[in-house]
């Protein structure tokens, strides 16, 4: 009987001492620690108020549960944090959980659904609470323009997301491209023309003509005509385009490690190129360009002899 | 089994195309008439067959079709040998459509002669293409009477300037001579007059007809005794004999010693040339002027050693290419070093390296030349018909092969909407293939890869129709201009006699300006925009038979690397 009544009678000073014990071990193992570190420390402490310890200092939002592979983890929780969960209730925290931890790419609203096993209305009321509490924000994905993500509120979303430099609120900026493209061009274009008027060597004017990536990055920079921050990643892709169109050539170089402008010990040299035909003859001629070709022939409805674009091309 | 250049009428070839029939009847019917284009269109669609039937078939009377086949023949469009079913059966015509389609590369041949031998050589060459074939003093003679006629009062040519200038020729090998043709096994009541027969061989008829480069004497030239002059006709007389002066044969009394020698144009030869020039001036357009003049000397000095199915000249050292330069081409040897060098490193790779010996051995990548050439004729295809954009994405696919759409949109940074569009177009122009790659075996299309491509020597073959097609149309519009205006072209004509009869005749300055006035206005308007057509539309057969010649090309040389 005394026993018992020794129990009952655990004064809540004790509690808090407890409560106290187990956060300083939670502050000397960042990572969590186990109900077996509780217990070696307190071994008078009994599992039952153990339990009940720790399930207030959950619930009071100033411990994390954790689960791994042998079993529950207890961690201390950020007291920013904890501050910013006051008057929310346990589902809210869950799902603020839960987008915390996909990060800068955000979560989809049924990615939130499966993990926290809540019902759609449910979770649609949550979300909406922590957006009008400013902790979460919506991103639209360019990859697909309908669905939107969650992430927090002051994470910065993900290239995939958004789209990197190319896009400004889900539209590609096309125009954009195509100043940068003619820029680019004109850069690598004069920068050939200044080698062949020096009138060197070959060897000396093929190479005075190179330009590698971070000198078109640096000049592009200085040029000011873009609004976003541009990497050199991203002007490769711009030159890359300009290589698909014909009109300027690739190499790559060796560079030492530590060489301005190299990546992984190689560095890209562009080069203006001239075109190595003039336009072919099939296109000189209206039905090179025709868009009826195929419908054409003599004695029908569209035929040479009464072609409109041939006469239009022979009046010219 | 012999895989040499045999004669393109027998080997296995592939089915003429409708275009090609369409256009080869066009060019039949323009230099020869209805009656041979009735023929040669016949012969070309039905394959081999002999004299009876292609008369039943085609609806034309015997003694019509063997001259419209002794014309063919003269012109190297057309071939006989013993019929199938074996010795004692008719024997059988087939014409070649490949031979045929040449005449609208006539005036091509015609300005390369003339700029590599002058006026001469202009002749030589255009008198060889309009007869077919002919001996060697009748050319000279004839030659010799045009540039005679040409120039001024009290000048005239000798026979022995036009005697070098087609011994040069010759010894080029832009002529050779025709080859002699074998006797025709079965009784000769059903074999037209064969011209060119020289000493015919007394052996079996060949399987194929022999080439003319495999007897030795191709390319020698006769001696003759010519000496003489041209004549010059005299001025008066009747403007239709002057016009039927290059048809009709003259009948020359005087023999020369070259009886039964006939000789034709080397048409190989000149291709040589032209695919040389064509690759010359691309390098002058990518690199540099002295570029291409490197390139120029390499192909000059492996002209005669380098086969015409090769894929690379024969290597050449730095040190050979540097005494081979154009006098005024002084460039240091470090400095033509470096040249190489460059060749050797553009990414359209006209100059390799083949070795190190001698300063360096280089080669001239034919085959790959003509590949690059081809795929940037196919790329300013794309780009002049759907925009620079779509030009775009059609060099992407080409370099980085398979491609799917997001890829696409990635690499060419292209809006997807817009993207997605020009690809479509492209596909239903079968200029770009959809590839679907299945993961799962079912072929479900959300579970499949479709890849976007391009096969370059398909759509080179398929662009090669195109041309055709677009020759056949703009010869069917000069000819309906020409038909158009006809009337008042025959009224200028007249106008035009009378006038030269009159002056001749020496009228007062009154009478002639009368018969000038018989043309108002607005006829001559006409007239001048008909001019202008007529030009307009010659030159552009022109312009797009070298866009024909440039795939062609490419089209053989891939077919004969692949053999």
């Amino acid at each position: 009987m005394a026993d018992v009544k020794v129990k009952k009678e655990s004064d809540p000073v004790d509690v808090a001492a407890i409560e106290t014990r187990i956060k300083e071990l939670c502050q000397q193992f960042p990572h969590g620690i186990t109900d077996q570190v509780i217990q070696n420390d307190m071994p008078h402490l009994e599992a039952q108020q153990r339990a009940m310890v720790i399930n207030k200092l959950l619930s009071l939002g100033q411990l994390d549960l954790l689960k791994n592979s042998s079993g529950l983890l207890y961690r201390m929780k950020d007291a920013q944090s904890a501050s910013k969960m006051k008057g929310s209730d346990n589902q809210e925290k869950l799902v603020y959980q839960i987008i915390e931890d996909a990060g800068n790419k955000g979560i989809w609203t049924r990615d939130i659904r499966f993990k926290c096993n809540l019902p759609l209305t449910e979770v649609n009321k949550i979300l909406k609470n922590l957006e009008s509490k400013k902790l979460i924000k919506a991103v639209k994905s360019v990859a697909a323009s309908k669905k939107k993500v969650y992430m927090l509120y002051n994470v910065q979303p993900d290239r995939s997301v958004t789209g990197g430099a190319w896009y400004s609120d889900q539209d590609f900026e096309s125009e954009f491209v195509e100043v940068l493209n003619q820029q680019c061009f004109k850069f690598l274009q004069s920068k050939a023309e200044v080698a062949r008027d020096s009138k060197q060597s070959p060897m000396i004017q093929r190479n005075s003509s190179l330009a590698t990536s971070h000198e078109v990055w640096k000049y592009i920079c200085e040029l000011g005509i873009s609004k976003v921050d541009l990497s050199m990643e991203d002007i490769e892709t711009i030159l890359s385009t300009l290589i698909y169109d014909g009109k300027v050539e690739m190499t790559i170089i060796a560079a030492k490690e530590g060489t301005v402008g190299s990546v992984d010990g190689q560095m890209k040299l562009y080069r203006g190129v001239n075109p190595v035909i003039q336009p072919t003859g099939l296109v000189k001629t209206p039905c090179g360009l025709c868009p009826v070709f195929d419908e054409c022939h003599e004695g029908g409805e569209i035929s040479p002899s009464r072609c409109i674009y041939m006469t239009e091309w022979l009046n010219f | 089994m012999h895989r040499g250049r045999s004669s393109a009428h027998w080997k296995q070839r592939a089915e003429m195309t409708a275009q090609e029939a369409r256009l080869c009847g066009l060019l039949l019917r323009e230099h020869f008439g209805e009656v041979v284009e009735r023929v040669g269109t016949h012969l070309l669609r039905s394959g081999a067959q002999n004299l009876r039937t292609v008369a039943n078939e085609s609806g034309t009377p015997l003694d019509l079709v063997k001259k419209s086949l002794c014309v063919l023949m003269k012109h190297g469009a057309c071939s006989f040998r013993v019929g199938r079913k074996g010795p004692g059966s008719p024997v059988e015509y087939r014409a070649s459509c490949e031979r045929i389609l040449r005449i609208l590369r006539y005036p091509r041949y015609i300005y390369t002669a003339k700029t590599l031998y002058g006026d001469t050589g202009e002749l030589v060459v255009e008198e060889l293409l309009q007869r077919g074939h002919m001996t060697m003093s009748s050319i000279v003679k004839t030659v010799a009477d045009r540039l005679t006629h040409n120039m001024e009062e009290g000048r005239r040519v000798e026979y022995s300037e036009v005697v070098s200038t087609f011994s040069k020729l010759v010894e080029t090998h832009f002529l050779q001579r025709c080859p002699p043709v074998s006797e025709a096994a079965p009784a000769a009541s059903t074999a037209p007059m064969i011209p060119g027969s020289g000493p015919s061989g007394s052996g079996p008829a060949a399987s194929a007809p022999p080439t003319a480069e495999s007897f030795p004497d191709c390319y020698t030239v006769p001696h003759v005794s010519l000496v003489g002059w041209g004549k010059r006709r005299r001025s008066g007389e009747d403007a239709a004999e002057e016009q039927g002066v290059g048809k009709k044969a003259k009948t020359d009394e005087q023999t020369h010693g070259d009886e039964g020698v006939y000789w034709q144009v080397n048409f190989e030869r000149f291709h040589l040339h032209f695919r040389d020039q064509t690759i010359i001036t691309a390098v002058a357009s990518k690199l540099d002027q002295t570029s291409s003049e490197i390139v120029r000397t390499m192909l000059r000095m492996s002209e005669v050693t380098t086969p015409p199915s090769a894929s690379c000249t024969q290597a050449l050292s730095a040190n050979e290419i540097f005494r081979s330069l154009p006098a005024n081409y002084s460039i240091s040897r470090p400095i033509l070093d470096q040249y190489l060098t460059l060749l050797v490193d553009d990414p359209m790779e006209f100059v390799g390296k083949s070795g190190d010996s001698g300063g360096g051995m280089y080669v001239v990548n034919l085959h790959r030349a003509l590949t690059n050439l081809a795929r940037a004729t196919l790329e300013s295809v794309v780009q002049e018909r759907f925009g620079s954009r779509s030009a775009r994405i059609f060099r992407l696919l080409l370099r980085k092969h398979h491609l799917e759409q997001k890829q696409v949109e990635d690499f060419a940074m292209i809006p997807a909407k817009e993207a997605k569009d020009m690809l479509y177009t492209l596909l239903s122009e079968n200029l770009v293939l959809l590839q679907e790659i299945p993961k799962t075996p079912d072929h479900a299309p959300s579970r499949t890869f479709y890849l976007y491509t391009v096969n370059q020597l398909a759509t080179a073959r398929m662009l090669l129709q195109h041309c055709y097609k677009t020759v056949a149309n703009l010869i069917d519009r000069r000819l309906f201009e020409t038909k158009e205006s006809k009337r008042l072209l025959e009224k200028s004509q007249r106008i035009e006699a009378i006038m030269a009869s009159l002056q001749a005749s020496g009228a007062e300055p009154e009478q002639l300006t009368e018969v000038e006035e018989m043309i108002t206005a607005p006829e001559k308007q006409q007239l001048e925009s008909l001019r202008h057509h007529i030009n307009k539309l010659d030159s552009a057969e022109n312009q797009v038979d070298e866009t024909i010649f440039l795939l062609k090309a490419y089209v053989n040389s891939t077919a004969k690397v692949t053999q």
